[in-house]
């Protein structure tokens, strides 16, 4: 009897150590931020004294804080939707044999291997209002007379960020796109074919419907990674022009390193982490849901 | 017995031999910094073999971090350049050591006062200015001849004057104005302390709100809406309205001596001058001080005094100072005649006597914070002078009454 019941805690007594490492490693920067957030913390670190949940009011209550929540909330949608409705198109085009698809892919893919703290400062080159890459050219097509500052406001600087952002995660969408493409067993259009269904029927009802897994993974994945993305923000304008280019994550930068206030940044990474978490939680159960129903 | 005896002995003089080691952080200020105090640690090293000296070079951007990693890693080093700005909350935290009982009336008799006094804090010493800049008015002669300028503008109705007609007249820029990154609000206190305005009143609260600020706030408004300053100010940091002086492109800025050297290697040809800054109700310009100072957790102070009273010997300060492009900080430096006879060194250097300081308060970063969202705010005319300083300056004061 005894053997038998430690038969079935093997494959658990196997998984424990690197389980715990791995709870370790995730776990304590996270326990280490709720205790952060819990206490006054000076600028090097150290705690001081307990004050509950005073700092979760002091980060409601910040200005700075509803804005910066909305900025990132619309620049997490407009790259991630952007980027899906992109990259499916250009997904299937890649999937039908043609001369140099092999070329088209890796150029498709190069924006992935560069760093993105460094595309983003070519951009901030090419954005520049004096030397600008982008004035020359729109000048050059005569589409605009004049230099424009392009980071010199909100308006023109956060859309271009939201752009550079989509340009930057269309490699990766395409690459998970062109996997779902390929894993579509190749009998299933061909019978569809024979009962007659053609071009965007097909499409439709075959597909997209098969590619919904992929479609799920693709649009969590860039959730979570966009919603984080520091680099593009911070190097075309540091959240600039008076915080008006600001997402959670350069406020954070700032609270955190610049004003050297550790124990309310901690609370906004906790804050980031629970919205994430809801978010990947709510996507899970729609596509759930969605699933059993098919 | 006699093996005791020499066990004891050799005990004895390990320890009598062991070196004390040293650990000094140095910010880089440029490719020279490094070789330059390593130099200093060789020659010390020679002058007192029992000590050892280690330099670790970190670039400016980092250091404060790096810094904060080390102390809450008790792992603070015993020597480290910082930002003066930073001083005050080092000192809140009881980190810095004041220097006051190592030094002798002779060794502080050897500094300019005006450096020296940003870093005393409560009537104590808390470090040694390393580096210091005051700033001045660059203008490009070429234009001005070109627009019909002779002299350099004394007030700032004349610089507005100026800048007109190099708009008119060539197709430069007029007046280079940093709305954007670090030091914006910096650019602005020269305007506010030449329009007679503080930072901060005598009685501690903020200075941004009084008729004066606003004054120079309206000033640098109307300046940008005229189109006297480049298009787009709050995209230019200071590195952006250096690189459109160096291409010709603009013909007044404001910055610190290290701009002479840049221009020297950059941009040769450029028929530039250098100036006090413009002038309205008194003369002013922004100083700046990097300090050094020692660690109360050092556990070889003395080792770490004696280092620094050797670095700050005349001949390692009329090197650093000259390489760096900084201003001397040891009178005896300032008279040699390399500072003194360098033309536009030397005018620099004359402007000494104006220079204002920011306040060494903590929590400075985030006052600058709120100061720079303000002036953005106005440049952008998303908000009157007026209303945007107000707001500020409430802001400012709860944080200094915290």
């Amino acid at each position: 009897m005894r053997l038998f019941k430690l038969n079935r805690l093997i494959p658990y007594l196997l998984l424990a150590p690197s389980l715990a490492l791995t709870l370790f490693a995730l776990g304590y920067p996270v326990y280490d931020l709720v205790r952060m957030s819990l206490h006054e913390v000076n600028r090097f670190g150290m705690l001081q004294q307990f004050v509950g949940l005073q700092n979760f009011s002091d980060l409601l209550r910040d200005p700075l804080f509803a804005p910066s929540l909305y900025r990132t909330l619309v620049w997490t949608f407009g790259i991630v939707v952007g980027t899906v409705l992109l990259s499916l198109p250009v997904a299937l085009i890649l999937n039908e044999p043609f001369i140099g698809r092999g070329i088209a892919r890796t150029i498709i893919l190069l924006p992935w291997a560069v760093s993105l703290a460094m595309t983003a400062i070519v951009w901030r080159w090419a954005l520049s209002g004096q030397h600008g890459l982008l004035n020359a050219t729109l000048m050059d097509l005569g589409l605009i007379n004049a230099p424009i500052v392009w980071l010199a406001t909100a308006q023109t600087s956060f859309p271009i960020a939201i752009g550079i952002g989509i340009l930057v995660s269309i490699p990766f969408t395409v690459t998970v796109f062109l996997g779902g493409l390929s894993s579509v067993p190749g009998e299933i259009y061909d019978a569809a074919r024979v009962d007659g269904a053609t071009g965007l029927p097909l499409f439709r009802y075959i597909t997209l419907p098969l590619l919904k897994p992929f479609f799920n993974l693709a649009v969590i994945l860039n959730v979570i990674y966009v919603f984080n993305s520091f680099p593009i923000i911070w190097v075309l304008t540091e959240g600039g022009p008076a915080n008006t280019t600001d997402i959670l994550v350069t406020y954070l930068y700032k609270l955190a390193f610049r004003f050297g206030d550790l124990d309310v940044a901690a609370t906004l990474s906790l804050i980031m982490f629970a919205i994430l978490l809801a978010i990947s939680v709510l996507f899970a159960l729609l596509t759930r849901r969605g699933e059993s129903r098919a | 017995m006699k093996r005791l005896l020499v066990v004891l002995f050799l005990l004895v003089w390990g320890l009598a031999a062991a070196q004390t080691s040293l650990r000094v952080v140095i910010a880089e200020y440029s490719g020279l910094t490094g070789p330059f105090f390593q130099d200093v640690a060789a020659d010390f090293q020679r002058a007192h073999p029992d000590i050892e000296v280690r330099i670790e070079v970190v670039p400016w951007d980092l250091l404060f971090m790096r810094l904060t990693t080390d102390i809450a890693g008790g792992r603070a080093p015993d020597i480290s350049i910082i930002g003066t700005r930073w001083l005050a909350e080092f000192v809140a935290e009881g980190l810095a050591e004041p220097l006051d009982a190592f030094m002798t009336d002779a060794f502080r008799g050897q500094f300019i006062e005006a450096f020296l006094t940003p870093s005393i804090l409560d009537g104590k010493t808390y470090g040694l200015p390393v580096a210091a800049s005051v700033r001045a008015f660059y203008y490009n002669k070429d234009l001005f001849e070109a627009a019909g300028i002779t002299e350099p503008p004394v007030s700032w109705d004349e610089l507005r004057e100026a800048a007109r007609r190099i708009v008119e007249e060539t197709d430069a820029f007029g007046f280079g104005l940093q709305g954007g990154e670090i030091e914006a609000d910096v650019y602005w206190y020269y305007a506010l302390w030449t329009f007679g305005g503080d930072i901060l009143t005598d009685d501690g609260q903020s200075g941004i709100n009084s008729p004066e600020a606003v004054a120079a706030a309206e000033f640098y408004r109307q300046l940008i809406r005229d189109g006297l300053t480049q298009p787009g100010p709050t995209a230019y940091g200071r590195e952006d309205l250096q690189e459109l002086f160096k291409a010709g492109r603009l013909g007044m800025m404001i910055t610190g001596p290290w701009f002479i050297g840049h221009l020297a290697a950059e941009a040769p040809d450029l028929n530039y001058g250098v100036a006090a800054l413009p002038f309205k109700e008194r003369p002013a310009t922004m100083g700046v001080t990097d300090t050094i100072m020692m660690f109360s957790t050092s556990r070889a102070k003395e080792a770490a005094w004696q280092f620094l009273e050797f670095a700050f010997q005349p001949e390692y300060r009329f090197r650093f100072t000259q390489g760096e492009g900084m201003l001397p900080v040891l009178k005896a430096v300032a008279e040699d005649l390399y500072f003194a006879e360098h033309p536009r060194l030397g005018t620099i250097v004359d402007l000494l006597p104006h220079a204002r300081f920011a306040p060494i308060v903590p929590e400075w970063e985030r006052i600058a914070d709120i100061t720079v969202r303000a002036l953005q705010l106005v440049y952008l005319e998303q908000a009157p002078p007026e209303q945007a300083l107000n707001e500020a300056a409430e802001q400012i004061n709860r944080i200094l009454g915290r």
